[in-house]
């Protein structure tokens, strides 16, 4: 069938091998999925064709599948994110959110941002081939970006529709917080291999998005030298943000972000005493840090309506 | 698996080729201080160790002792005696060949220090380079940080490998070396090669290593990507157009356009690719098997050929 060869075009070519022997599920599962439709209405024919291929899956066991749900609800809050900011989103209230701030990004940002989008609506589609649920039913509508879940008040993260150097601090902030949740996720994959495989590629992906994120605000007059041209994390806490004049709010969030960040230790062996680092700052730029799901979601729950604690 | 790049090893030769060697030592001298360059005919720069010795001398025992601790336990044990039966005389510590035993996940990490080995012997020599001294501010920000950061990652390895068990310094083949160093654009394009290379491997590894070293790897593993990025978009920046562009720092010829996921490349390719590159004179054997994963965690996608 014709349909069944252009869904397996869409999957990476790793897990069509998983999909080549159950093509006749795919055709038995494709009418009742709700996440089709959810796709649909997202917008995202790839999140669409991801559901109608997730079909074709053996349900993953619940360690590795719980582990595929989280990271899904993060891709799908940055897709969202990403969406609203370039005026794509399915959802008209969040185009319109960050219309004041949209003007003012420079051209080079704009296709960086688009680059980025596709990548994490990309990894949307990916996880929901490899087994993931939407179990937070999120969509566009989902997510309140200045950071006050269902409040009409605007929260801290509001500058972010009217500043575009603010707006790209939270982009930062978002992709670093991606890069330490799949890492800190990474040894709970260890039993399947084929998806702590995919999970290290995005996570890699996640953080090349990061130093371009960087690059592009140290491009800024008056950028911090915290925020390196080598895309690296300088430093621990809300100081390794470099957003200066940021809110207690903001700083509290930032200081979540790079919690840890600063360690210079790593398996009880002092990276700064070895030959040849010549700082504290290098051996902590040098080691990016994990979190936890717990303090990930303590991160981004106030960019989610739902409670995904 | 591999073949000696550029010839007969350059600490060997005599001569011209000698001399080539000691203003390596000199530009390296950082990666000089442990281990040894087993082969150097000048007896200072000599480190002949009996590999049974060394692993009984109580600061290599307690080395080994602590790696136990993080996590390689009983898998290590074999791998240790393993290392010891190579062609080397030196117990794996020369500089002519280097032995990966890829059954074992020591060898994985001695993998990993041989390619952190290679990127932070090409940015000590940038940094020591008269091209840098031409760079922009910004270049020499990214150049001098990336020195920092390889080299600490060059030396984390030489202490959590144990001793008895490590691969000795590799040699830079130094015709090729210092033709990269030629300009700024030669050195990110031989920058871009390595960290996109090493985000592959770094990518394909993570199956083999067990839950403390996976963790060490993925910390390892997105400052390389962070650097790969930003060299991309240096070289972009430079006229060297994305696909598409402004895009290169996460281009389509590394992120796959359906899945979106990087760069990853299993070990014998990425030897490979380092053997092809000519940058390396040791010669780097591998021993043993790769334990067998699933078919679906083995796929391939390499980032380019270096251009221009």
């Amino acid at each position: 069938m014709k349909s069944n060869e252009s869904i397996l075009g869409s999957i990476d070519p790793e897990i069509t091998e998983r999909l080549v022997s159950r093509r006749e599920a795919i055709v038995k599962g494709a009418s009742t999925s709700s996440m089709i439709a959810a796709g649909l209405a997202m917008g995202s024919v790839p999140v669409a064709l991801a559901a109608l291929s997730r079909q074709a899956f053996a349900q993953p066991p619940a360690n590795i599948k719980a582990v595929l749900d989280f990271a899904l609800a993060l891709e799908i809050f940055e897709n969202e994110f990403y969406k609203a900011v370039l005026g794509i989103s399915s959802s008209a209230a969040q185009n319109t959110a960050f219309a004041t701030v949209r003007p003012m990004i420079p051209a080079a940002v704009v296709t960086a941002a688009q680059q980025i989008q596709r990548h994490e609506e990309d990894h949307v589609a990916f996880l929901l081939a490899a087994g993931a649920t939407n179990v937070f039913s999120l969509t566009a509508d989902s997510f309140n970006f200045t950071g006050n879940r269902s409040s009409t008040t605007p929260g801290p993260f509001a500058a972010a529709t009217t500043d575009a150097a603010f707006l790209l601090a939270v982009a930062q902030l978002a992709e670093d917080t991606g890069v330490r949740a799949y890492k800190g996720q990474a040894e709970n994959l260890i039993s399947d291999p084929t998806v702590l495989t995919a999970a290290l590629r995005i996570h890699s992906v996640e953080a090349r998005h990061a130093s371009k994120i960087r690059r592009a605000r140290r491009a800024l007059t008056g950028a911090p030298a915290v925020v390196k041209w080598s895309g690296t994390i300088s430093g621990g806490g809300s100081a390794a943000a470099g957003i200066t004049g940021a809110s207690a709010a903001v700083t509290a969030a930032a200081q979540a972000v790079y919690a840890g960040e600063d360690l210079t230790v790593q398996a009880g062996i002092n990276i700064a005493a070895l030959t040849g680092v010549p700082s504290a700052a290098a051996a902590s730029e040098a080691f990016d840090e994990p979190l936890s799901r717990a303090a990930v979601v303590a991160i981004v729950q106030p960019f989610f309506k739902p409670d995904i604690s | 698996m591999a073949g000696t790049a550029g010839g007969s090893p350059v600490l060997a030769s005599a001569g011209a080729g000698a001399t080539r060697a000691l203003l390596l030592v000199g530009v390296l001298s950082g990666s000089n201080r442990r281990g040894g360059w087993g082969d150097m005919p000048d007896e200072k720069n000599t480190v002949v160790i009996a590999s049974a010795e060394q692993f009984w001398q109580v600061k290599t025992r307690r080395d080994f002792l602590r790696v136990l601790g993080i996590g390689g336990t009983a898998v290590l044990l074999p791998s240790v005696f393993a290392a010891c039966d190579d062609d080397d005389p030196t117990g794996n510590g020369g500089g002519q060949t280097a032995t990966l035993n890829l059954g074992s996940e020591v060898g994985i990490l001695n993998y990993a220090f041989a390619l952190e080995q290679l990127e932070a012997g090409f940015y000590e020599a940038v940094v020591a380079s008269a091209a840098y001294n031409g760079m922009t501010a910004e270049q020499k920000e990214v150049f001098t940080d990336l020195r920092n950061h390889e080299v600490a990652h060059r030396e984390f390895f030489r202490q959590v490998i144990p001793s008895g068990s490590r691969i000795g310094n590799l040699a830079f083949n130094t015709t090729t070396l210092n033709a990269s160093l030629a300009n700024t654009a030669s050195i990110l394009k031989t920058a871009e090669t390595f960290e996109d290379l090493g985000v592959a491997a770094y990518n394909g590894a993570g199956k083999y290593l067990t839950a403390g070293n996976l963790l060490l790897a993925g910390k390892i593993v997105s400052v390389e990507a962070r650097h790969a990025a930003a060299i991309r978009d240096m070289r972009e920046g430079l006229g060297l157009a994305g696909t598409p562009a402004g895009t290169r720092f996460a281009g389509d010829d590394v992120v796959t356009t359906d899945t979106g996921l990087d760069v990853v490349l299993q070990p014998a390719t990425v030897l490979s690719k380092v053997v092809a590159s000519g940058f390396v004179a040791t010669t780097v054997n591998t021993s043993g098997t790769l334990p067998v994963k699933p078919a679906g965690s083995t796929a391939e996608k390499a980032p380019p050929s270096p251009t221009p």
